[in-house]
């Protein structure tokens, strides 16, 4: 008796492992190792020309941490990431909330259109973007053929094109996880705010948006992690003229073939990302508390 | 008890200058769906109504027009005399307890209490006295600092009926409040309510498709039926005078037998029968009874100006409080309940079924 009792729970657990089995075996192959080699990657050093020596030496590490330009990178790639985020975030929270109320019969519709972004690629959303905001784009042509601008005003090759291309694509994953994170919201709720005397803008300030909060914490994370690693919208809009982490790490790799520095970077980006997350819950934990 | 016609005349007009909330010829349609239709409906100062209905007729439908929440398709809405219908929700001064509580799961039970106040502009140590004031009315005095989760049900709807009552509405409005709590908390919470209602002397609405709710809570019951009232009266009315079929079988019990007009009268089981009240012109008829209503006696008892009706006693059941027993009559099964106390006639007895006049009831029979 008491030995079939124990033997349930092992069984349980033991069928439990064998049903996220090929997930994890799937992880490790395509996720765990590659890290592990990366990381190994970093400690490599770079011969005089140029190829790659195996070795155990920090020197990557020290001179990507002496040279003033990864500060600058990574304060360009945190504070992109944070505003586009929060483009994306009061572009999308309409949306979402609109989404999550609409009784119309093409709500599913709808919902699927808003994110149908996702399903086109990075590229030709970018080129979208170049159509339109390029020197010869649409909007240029607006100005100066009516006259307002004489010169094309740079809208592109810039932090202002980047962010905006890059809230664009998070768009749709913020408008996922703001619908995720709105079942809480009760209508009747805010009905009771409208019937004890709050006008709409109050009911949306007291009782919707703090009622919202847990969707918006968990919308803002997902995309800025998603933000921080965009390398596509930030490479094309860009131009060479916007320094960001994910860039850069390209760059090394590719341009200067330069391993070992393209894989402490990346670690780098990695850690500071986990604590730029580890501090957000914090954060957000003690807020709610 | 006979009036002048000037003194009744002037006594309509004082009625009706007292009408605090008023339902004019009120409608709302969803697209094929009529759920209200033509809803009239006058309460005075201090007054409680129940809106009292199955589900789906248009209950919370009305109630949320009222409270702004809904515009009407046709109709209007008055509060003292002023035409409110298009006045929305957040000043229309109405305290509104929802059927789920709705209380705001973010704010402690003050700050629930002290919403309304605080959108009314009152002061901090106004409102934290008036909050304070409502807590104690509705005996929740130490748990101002608890979250809504923390609160049992029951608690909850003392929290969300302060919540209405401290803003000192016009019209207070309770939408099913009491069907989420066990038995003996709802019948505790029912005298709670009627007793602040009455002290405070606040108009109530009152929505509900339990008739026990309605018949001990409110002053006057409006019957719903498919949208429309059926019939509007105090709850002794209701009951011993349902002005139709529907009302008839919606509220309380009732023995249901076909009767027949012949040239002489009324004719059930093939004896004559007589009511005090008018018969439908319809042809196929039904005589309404209160199972409690019917005497049970010997066989060849007189019936005199009553009712009579024999038959044979089948069974029994034993429902705790009352005793019901089953007689199958000439005109068909008759439920009748009697106390149990003294001799009781055991199944195979003959019986008589006797009934007065005045507690006979004829409707047009229901279309198959
Ligand atoms: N938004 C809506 N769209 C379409 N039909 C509706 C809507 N709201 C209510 N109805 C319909 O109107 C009718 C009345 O609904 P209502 O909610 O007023 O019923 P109720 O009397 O409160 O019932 P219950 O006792 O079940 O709460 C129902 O038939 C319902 O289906
Ligand atoms: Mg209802």
């Amino acid at each position: 008796m008491s030995g079939r009792q124990r033997e349930q729970p092992l069984r349980g657990r033991l069928t439990g492992l064998a049903l996220i089995a090929p997930a994890l075996v799937l992880l490790g192959a395509i996720y765990l190792w590659p890290m592990l080699g990366l990381g190994r990657m970093a400690f490599n050093e770079t011969g005089s020309t140029g190829a790659m020596a195996p070795a155990l030496s920090l020197a990557t590490f020290r001179s990507l941490f002496e040279d003033p330009f990864t500060l600058e990178t990574t304060w360009n790639s945190v504070w992109l990431s944070f505003v586009a985020t929060l483009l994306a975030l009061v572009l999308a929270y309409p949306l979402a909330l609109f989404l999550h109320r609409t009784q119309s019969r093409f709500r599913s519709l709808l919902t699927v259109l808003a994110v149908a972004p996702m399903l086109v690629s990075g590229v030709v959303r970018v080129f979208g973007w170049l159509a339109l905001l390029g020197d010869r784009g649409l909007i240029n042509a607006a100005l100066m053929g009516s006259g307002l601008t004489a010169q094309p005003t740079r809208l592109v090759y810039n932090y202002f094109g980047v962010t905006l291309g890059l809230a664009e694509s998070l768009m749709p994953y913020m408008i996922l996880a703001l619908l995720a994170g709105f079942g809480r919201l009760d209508r009747a709720c805010e009905e009771a705010a409208a019937t004890l005397g709050a006008p709409p803008w109050r009911v949306f300030l007291r009782v919707t948006l703090p009622l919202t909060v847990p969707a918006i914490v968990l919308g803002f994370l997902l995309c800025f992690v998603l933000a921080m690693s965009a390398y596509i919208t930030p490479k094309l809009l860009g131009g060479g003229r916007v320094f960001l982490l994910a860039t850069e790490i390209f760059d090394h790799a590719i341009t200067n073939a330069n391993w070992p520095a393209a894989a402490a970077l990346a670690l780098y980006t990695l850690v500071l990302v986990l604590l730029l997350v580890a501090a957000y819950a914090a954060l957000t934990r003690r807020a709610e508390a | 008890m006979e009036q002048p016609l000037a003194a009744r005349n002037h006594q309509c007009a004082l009625t009706r200058r007292m009408s605090h909330l008023t339902l004019n010829r009120l409608s709302k349609r969803y697209g094929e769906t009529v759920a209200v239709a033509d809803v009239s409906l006058s309460v005075a100062r201090g007054e409680s109504v129940a809106l009292l209905g199955p589900s789906g007729c248009g209950k919370t439908t009305t109630l949320r027009m009222i409270a702004g929440l809904i515009q009407p398709s046709a109709g209007a809405i008055e509060v003292l005399g002023v035409d409110v219908t298009q006045v929305p929700a957040h000043r229309r001064n109405m305290g509104y307890v929802f059927q789920s509580y709705a209380l705001f799961p973010h704010m402690s039970v003050a700050a629930n209490v002290g919403f309304g106040l605080d959108e009314r502009g009152v002061g901090r140590s106004e409102r934290d006295r008036r909050v304070a004031a409502a807590l104690s009315q509705v005996r929740l005095e130490g748990l101002s600092a608890r979250k809504p989760r923390e609160l049992s049900g029951g608690q909850q709807q003392r929290v969300a009926l302060a919540r209405a009552l401290v803003i000192e509405p016009d019209v207070l409005l309770l939408d099913e409040s009491l069907s989420n709590l066990d038995a003996r908390l709802r019948d505790a919470m029912r005298l709670e309510i009627r007793d602040l209602q009455r002290s405070l002397g606040i108009t109530t609405l009152f929505v509900t498709h339990d008739q026990t709710e309605a018949l001990t809570l409110c002053d006057r019951i409006a019957v719903m039926h498919a949208g429309r009232v059926e019939q509007i009266a105090d709850p002794v009315t209701i009951y011993e005078r349902p002005a139709s079929r529907f009302v008839a079988e919606f509220v309380g019990r009732s023995v249901v037998l076909p009767v027949e007009r012949s040239e002489a009268g009324l004719v059930l089981g093939g004896r004559p029968v007589r009511t005090a009240h008018p018969v439908p012109e319809s042809r196929a008829l039904e005589l309404f009874l209160r199972p409690q209503r019917i005497a049970l006696a010997g066989p060849e008892t007189e019936a005199g100006a009553h009712n009579r009706l024999g038959g044979v006693v089948r069974s029994h059941v034993f429902v705790g409080d009352r005793l019901e027993v089953l007689v199958d009559t000439q005109a068909g099964r008759v439920t009748v309940e009697t106390s149990g106390a003294g001799a009781v006639a055991q199944p195979g007895d003959a019986v008589s079924l006797i009934w007065s006049p005045s507690d006979t009831l004829v409707f047009a029979r229901a279309a198959p």
